[in-house]
């Protein structure tokens, strides 16, 4: 009998559909992903299981029994917890104090050492290399940790099920595999575990059953993950009806792009931003992409002053610009559109007028308002967005959709006609169809020759929507490619952050140090070399491509051994070049890409097969599964 | 569907009035407040027949003065979501200030000297705040004290008399049967409610409220602003000082003590959020009247001036309570 199942969870919000009759089972002793795109209902989902978010039809059973949980306290007592990224400890209190909360709250005296007896006997539960000390004060803990103490206080609790929702995104690699260290111990002990992720890899690595959800419904029920590819979790996540929603111009008008608008060149902003250099063009969308945390928000803010620059140049239209507020950007033709809305765009007491205008009362030299002067502007762009004119303008913005506030914070720059619009996650919690919409109008006011940087996590969206993509990762930019050239999976392999591909790193260095070469990760697909990373400093081995590089393989200079892929060494025809080519991929047999190493000249004394197992073994830990 | 085809019936348009009534009660303040001030009036007037004649209407004009000043200076404080508890302060050494300068070098210099005096502490109290990213309440509780600490070391802690007969005409003398100094309230309400509703600084204070991280991308000047809203704050405190000269013709170290309370208590009933961004000059106007109108009213009927602090109290709960009913919640004071 399964530990938990729901069944046709129906849940609206307004007038959003975020659940149409979803259905999820969970097992002991099972990690359940629960996949999907940003806004598919994954989290609705998993808060229904918790007890935060009430369901408007369908039923949940646990241990075959019907519950109903009327708030979170319930959900607990139920034996059911969450862990997010945002933990619910109280900071000032110590971790012993935050794993037996529960039990201060219950009358008579506190038996401390009995406490203190019960916590230690849970964290030798998880492994020696949970490494919470009790004592210590949660807000001196890192995020990792924290969500640590978030797991213990829930086992505190005897909670049989835990839900982790995106646990991962703030962590660093070492924590992460920590984490999963945790879940493992957690599932092989009986727990049911659901898993809620858009990392692939991660969910390769530690789930054992998928579901997929998008826009609310079940698109792929409880399917176990070693007979799903990325590539069909991909495409069940994102489905084929949404290839179209980005608009996409057709290739031939996207060449015509114009002359470059803002050059950036080793920018350096510490601590996020350490060496990043792009160039936009009149009239292109260039994605930034990267993980969270590799610097692209901090990129859009150091070029709009909102941070200061401690190093590299921007030049806007060929001269240098340097914007110490704001207020400069804006008056040199720059709009933002911030990633939080709630906190950085959006003011509640303002009508939808004042809202619209917002930034041209910024830019406006006087001392009065000079509203009407934008009169027709603004009549123009709610024709453009679609918005009713008259019941809006003095209507409480707070009172529209997600979307429609987003609509009118991107119009409110496109009053004052701006030439270079930065977009930091413009689609974040806005529904699908707004989400084309925004799209569509993206595309329109760069047909116009705008020039837009859009920051975007979903790595769909920015291929869909994007020219050219940027990559960032840990700070510096590692590519620069034509969308139509990078699928998701490249792109995530450019973004993986350096210090997560430290291992990979490490290993390419032993290489190309002990043999006197070049050592490279890459992926070949389509006539075309990808290259992530590349070591070494000998230049007679040079291959052809550098990290970040994409040429085509009869464009490198080890053609025969990349089109051949063979087992062996693999020299050049006419000699010199030799190369070893060694694919990796992980415990379910997905592929990574390939591990190489190219020499001057032949080995000699070189066991081909020996080294190439070698190299995978080294490898392995990073992006396989690990052993329990 | 035959109901529409008709023309409305009077049943109809009057349902529809009173809603369309309604509506407006519920989200115009000013409208609110006026309503509230004509409520206190008919009752007051009810009960007391005294409370209509010109002569108690005078003293009501008179008293809402020096309040009304103070009010205004940190209606636009509040207003960014701020808070100033040194403007009772910074009358009395603004008023100490006036005295010991007039004697030497005349009134108008005094007057200006006293002006300079709470502009300047009130720009030491934005500059704190805003540069040195200060709680609001903790600056300007710290500047409270030295306020009060300064009139009592620069007047050597007594009290100046002999105010000279020209800044005595401020409160004494009337133009069409109204008091000069409430001439000059309405006056300073009317420039602050065109400040607020049609200038660019105006709206930028309500949009720092609001949300100040959105102002300051869409480049708004959030610095400037902010401390131009305790620079005001603290000119208002020394106009309110000279008009306190004029009218009790003595200078008193203690001067203008616990005016920062009616102050916020004027802003508050008035409708204004003490998160910022949510509030109105008008309001804050309606508030001082009521406030006055409640110990006019008291005195009038005979009751203990000590039941003064219940009645105001409970009026500035309930007035947050009202709010927070009409607003849906949406309130956040």
């Amino acid at each position: 009998m399964a530990l938990l199942s729901l069944s046709e969870i129906g849940k609206r919000f307004g007038a959003t559909v975020a659940l149409a009759g979803a259905s999820f089972t969970l097992e002991a002793g099972e990690v359940h992903a629960l996949v999907g795109a940003n806004g598919a209902g994954k989290s609705t989902l998993s808060r229904v299981v918790s007890g935060h978010i009430q369901p408007d039809s369908g039923t949940i059973s646990l241990d075959g029994r019907l519950v109903r949980f009327a708030g979170a306290r319930e959900a607990i007592r139920a034996g059911i917890a969450i862990v997010t990224q945002e933990t619910s400890l109280a900071p000032d209190l110590s971790v012993l104090e935050n794993i037996m909360l529960p039990r201060l709250g219950m009358p008579g005296r506190l038996d401390w050492r009995a406490m203190r007896h019960d916590a230690e006997r849970l964290i030798a539960r998880l492994g020696a290399e949970a490494g919470v000390a009790v004592g210590a004060r949660v807000r001196d803990l890192t995020i990792g940790q924290r969500q640590i103490v978030e797991i213990l206080k829930a086992l505190a609790l005897d909670s049989r099920i835990i839900i982790f929702d995106e646990p991962t995104a703030p962590l660093s690699p070492h924590e992460t595999k920590l984490l999963f260290g945790i879940a493992r111990t957690l599932a092989a002990g009986g727990h049911g575990l659901v898993f809620v992720s858009h990392r692939l890899e991660e969910i390769f690595a530690l789930s054992n059953r998928v579901t997929v959800l998008r826009e609310g419904k079940v698109v792929a029920d409880a399917v176990p993950t070693r007979e799903l590819t990325q590539g069909e979790l991909i495409r069940l996540m994102v489905g084929r009806e949404l290839t179209d929603i980005y608009a996409r111009a057709d290739k031939k008008t996207r060449r015509e792009r114009g002359a470059p608008v803002l050059q950036v060149r080793h920018l350096f902003a510490p601590p996020r931003v350490r060496d990043v250099s792009f160039t936009v063009h009149a009239g292109e969308i260039l994605g930034l992409a990267g993980l969270v945390g590799a610097g692209r928000s901090e990129t859009l803010e150091t070029i709009f002053g909102l941070r200061p620059a401690r190093g590299g140049t921007i030049e806007l239209d060929g001269k240098p610009f340097a914007a110490a507020s704001p207020r400069q950007a804006i008056r040199a033709g720059l709009g933002l559109i911030p990633e939080d809305r709630r906190t950085q765009g959006t003011v509640p007491d303002f009508s939808v007028r004042e809202n619209l205008l917002l930034a041209h009362l910024g830019a406006h030299r006087g001392l009065g308002l000079a509203y009407r002067g934008r009169d027709s502007a603004v009549r123009r762009l709610l024709a453009l967005l679609g918005l009713p004119e008259q019941r809006l303008l003095d209507a409480n913005l707070l009172t529209f959709s997600g979307g429609m506030q987003q609509k009118v914070i991107l119009a409110r720059w496109l009053v004052l006609s701006p030439r270079l619009l930065l977009l930091d996650e413009p689609t974040r919690g806005v529904d699908i169809a707004t989400r084309s919409s925004i799209y569509a109008l993206l595309r329109h006011i760069a047909a116009e020759g705008v020039a837009c940087i859009v920051v975007s996590s979903d790595f769909e969206e920015v291929i869909g929507l994007a020219d050219r993509i940027v990559v960032l990762s840990d700070g510096v930019d590692v590519t620069s490619i034509p969308s139509e050239m990078v699928d998701i999976e490249k792109l995530g392999m450019f973004a993986a952050p350096r210090s997560s591909a430290e291992r990979t790193h490490t290993v390419l260095e032993g290489l190309a140090e002990r043999y006197h070469g070049m050592a490279f990760w890459i992926s070949i697909e389509g006539g075309r070399v990808f290259c992530f990373d590349r070591v070494g400093v000998a230049s007679a081995a040079d291959p052809g491509f550098a990290g970040g590089g994409f040429p085509e393989i009869t464009e490198t200079r080890i053609p025969a051994a990349l089109a051949q892929r063979a087992a062996g060494f693999v020299t050049e025809p006419g000699g010199g070049l030799t190369t070893l080519l060694v694919p990796i991929s992980s415990g379910g047999g997905h592929e990574f890409g390939l591990i190489g190493l190219t020499l001057a000249q032949p080995p000699t004394d070189l066991d081909a097969r020996l080294l190439a197992r070698g190299i995978a073994h080294d490898l392995e830990p990073e992006v396989g599964r690990e052993a329990a | 569907m035959s109901e529409t085809a008709q023309a409305p019936g009077r049943a109809t348009v009057h349902r529809r009035f009173v809603s369309r009534l309604l509506h407006l009660l519920a989200t115009q303040i000013e409208l609110r407040m006026v309503l509230l001030i004509i409520v206190v009036m008919a009752v007051l007037s009810r009960i007391s027949p005294y409370f209509l004649t010109s002569n108690n209407l005078l003293n009501v004009m008179d008293q809402s003065v020096i309040a009304g000043m103070v009010a205004l200076g940190q209606t636009l404080v509040i207003l960014i979501g701020g808070i100033d508890l040194s403007v009772g302060s910074l009358t009395g050494v603004s008023a100490i200030v006036l005295g010991l300068m007039f004697p030497k070098f005349g009134v108008p210099a005094a007057v200006l000297g006293c002006l300079v005096t709470g502009a300047a502490l009130g720009l030491v109290n934005g500059v704190i705040i805003t540069a040195g990213k200060i709680a609001p309440f903790v600056v300007t509780l710290g500047m409270m004290s030295i306020g009060r600490s300064m009139a009592y070391v620069l007047s050597g802690a007594s009290s100046i008399g002999n105010i000279p007969s020209s800044l005595a005409a401020l409160t004494a003398d009337s133009v069409f049967g109204i008091p000069v100094d409430f001439l000059c309230l309405i006056v300073a309400y009317a420039i602050a409610w065109y400040f607020l509703t049609f200038a660019k600084g105006g709206r930028t204070l309500y949009a720092i409220g609001s949300n100040v991280e959105a102002a300051r991308i869409a480049g708004l000047s959030i610095n400037l602003w902010s401390i131009a809203a305790y620079v005001i704050a603290g000119l208002m405190s020394a106009v309110a000082a000279v008009f306190l000269t004029s009218k009790i013709l003595s200078i008193d170290p203690i001067g203008g003590a616990g005016e920062e309370l009616d102050a916020i208590a004027a802003v508050v009933i008035g409708g204004a959020s003490l998160f910022g961004g949510r509030g109105s000059i008008i309001g804050t106007l309606a508030g001082v009247f009521i406030m006055v109108f409640i110990r006019n009213g008291l005195n009038l009927l005979n009751v203990s001036p000590y039941w003064q602090g219940t009645a105001i109290g409970s009026i500035i709960i309930a007035a947050v309570l009202v709010e927070r009913l009409l607003s849906g919640g949406r309130s956040r004071a």
